[in-house]
């Protein structure tokens, strides 16, 4: 006997148990895989495991999103005892990973080795524990997941999520892609990130079918795996089908008759490459979705419906989001103004670990995303930059993406990156600086320089240019601009 | 370029651009089997081994390349 009635996205795990428990629920490509039945069966015995090491109701662990079955259980198993999961990758860097174990003081940890608490291989967690007969008072919204965002600047900051908040963005993802039991999901984006572990409850939710990839790095077994398993869906973050493109050419086109839907997210994508998505998969969804760790897919759209609109990162999810525009002091903003995006909804966590960064979070019960942005009169949403790196040239605003853009369609340019640096002759305030990725690029900057010119308007040119053998991103492929501003 | 020579800075520039042991980048080693040779650590790498070897690999053979030992007969072959 286990607690399920706090969380529901146990129910929904429970109930495609007794409906198709012998239907597989995970798959580990090429290797093991557990049932509907199995998966449960599991979740019990590991909530039992936790149990007999002391855990309880409010204690935290660390977890190691490895792609196992033994994290999934684990995962499920602290959601069931009401333990909080502080959801790591191991294998980040470890100033990053020691200031969340110091911080967070976890109980246990499971997957990799730490000196701040007790760690326990997932291979040696004990099935045979005798059954929980406590069951604690949970609701379901206590915090389950406790995950921290990389963040562009300063130290990382913790994402709580009760457990309404993470079935709620699964069932609206779901909602939206259109995602029914019969699918078969192959999954190469890393578990410990909102995009990846999100698709997981996505699939299992519905009662559908996930097959768990190492990553995307070896295309060949990613193929493989879509054809073994008949797959029907994948997701993927923009950076990745450039990987596709270059590695395989379009080999995927092979399989786009089977694929009914492709979620992409976390950076922005080229246009060229949505309309290349389009003419490679014409019978496919391919939603994109805008969102954050802290308000997991607040918005969507499809390549397709928004085929005269591929610019727009869409409209709220579904009717239980609601994204408005602000201004600085919390002000609603007409349409067609840019401002601050802030997002309402079921989703939307319950707040930060760090009572300080959770002050400047909110504007009443709107999380500020830090994001610029516009709604048009029709109620699509347009994202202009981060806040922060926005460019002020001479009192006009200017996103660093749009000249990057620009600046990347060129034919013989790899990657940039822009950022707003002082003017020299303190006029403008403001002027452009950007840093052309030196491999690969054929032009020179004079050559660049001339190919922009009439593609942008001329404040927007850049004043300065340097070379750079990096762009710093963060681990999820989004640019870190702010990491160049001196 | 003889071929131990080829063997020897492959390993060598996969070791450095993904900042991992030379010992750990066996012929076998095939991509995507330790975390730093993801997808991105896949691009670097062919970007090192392209202009540190002065190679440049058909579009159409990068799908081919998945472990150490692809990449030295690739290098091996075009440098023939």
């Amino acid at each position: 006997m286990i607690a399920i009635e706090h969380s529901p996205l146990l129910l929904a795990i429970n109930a495609n148990a007794e409906r198709h428990p012998d239907k597989r629920a995970v798959c580990i490509a090429g290797s093991e895989e557990v049932t509907y039945r199995q998966l449960m069966e599991r979740i019990r015995s590991v909530t039992a495991y936790l149990h007999s090491q002391g855990l309880k109701q409010g204690d935290r662990i660390a977890i190691s999103a490895q792609k196992d079955l033994e994290f999934i259980y684990v995962y499920f198993a602290a959601h069931a005892l009401g333990v909080v999961n502080i959801v790591v990758d191991a294998d980040s860097n470890r100033k990053k990973l020691d200031y969340i174990l110091n911080l967070m003081q976890p109980q246990m940890a499971f997957g990799f080795e730490c000196t701040q608490c007790r760690c326990i291989e997932y291979k040696d967690i004990d099935y045979r524990c005798p059954e929980v007969n406590d069951i604690p008072n949970l609701l379901a919204d206590d915090v389950a997941d406790l995950i921290f965002t990389t963040g562009t600047t300063g130290l990382p900051k913790g994402v709580q999520l009760s457990h309404a908040n993470i079935f709620g963005s699964a069932d609206n993802i779901n909602h939206f892609i259109g995602n029914t039991a019969e699918e078969v999901e192959v999954l190469g984006l890393p578990l410990c990130h909102s995009f990846g572990l999100g698709r997981l409850r996505c699939t299992l939710i519905k009662g559908a079918t996930m097959v768990l990839v190492g990553n995307f790095a070896n295309l060949k077994l990613f193929f493989n795996a879509i054809e073994q398993y008949h797959a029907t869906g994948f997701g993927m973050v923009p950076a990745v089908w450039a990987y596709i493109r270059k590695f395989s050419g379009t080999r995927i086109v092979k399989y786009a008759h089977q694929i009914k839907y492709i979620e992409i997210g976390s950076a922005a994508m080229p246009l060229t490459s949505k309309e290349e998505l389009c003419e490679l998969f014409p019978n496919t969804r391919i939603c994109m979705h805008y969102g954050l760790t802290e308000a997991s897919r607040s918005a969507f759209m499809e390549f397709h419906e928004c085929s005269s609109r591929l610019g727009t990162i869409g409209k709220p999810v579904c009717d239980k989001v609601d994204i408005k525009v602000f201004d600085d002091n919390g002000n609603e903003l007409p349409d067609g103004e840019n401002g601050e995006l802030c997002v309402k909804g079921n989703m939307v966590m319950k707040g930060y670990y760090q009572k300080d960064a959770d002050k400047e979070a909110w504007f009443g019960d709107y999380f500020r995303t830090g994001d610029c942005g516009y709604r048009d009169p029709d109620g699509w949403l347009y994202l202009v930059s981060r806040k922060k790196e926005i460019i002020n040239i001479g009192g006009k605003k200017v996103s660093p993406v749009e000249i990057e853009d620009v600046i990347c369609a060129l034919d013989g340019v790899e990657d940039c990156i822009c950022i707003g640096v002082e003017d020299p002759d303190v006029v403008l305030g403001e002027v452009a600086k950007v840093y052309v990725l030196r491999e690969g690029c054929k032009l020179n900057f004079e050559e660049i320089r001339h190919a922009i010119e009439g593609k942008l308007e001329s404040y927007k040119i850049p004043v300065f240019w340097e070379w750079i053998d990096e762009i710093p991103k963060t681990s999820s492929g989004k640019k870190q601009r702010l990491k160049l501003k001196k | 370029m003889d071929n131990n020579t080829i063997e020897a800075a492959v390993v060598r520039i996969i070791a450095s651009t993904i900042h991992v042991e030379e010992e750990r980048v066996t012929p076998d080693l095939s991509i995507g089997e330790i975390p730093e040779w993801d997808s991105m650590g896949n691009l670097s790498i062919i970007a090192a081994l392209e202009s540190q070897l002065d190679v440049e690999f058909p579009m159409e053979d990068l799908f081919e390349l998945t472990s150490v030992k692809n990449i030295i007969n690739e290098i091996k072959t075009i440098k023939k």
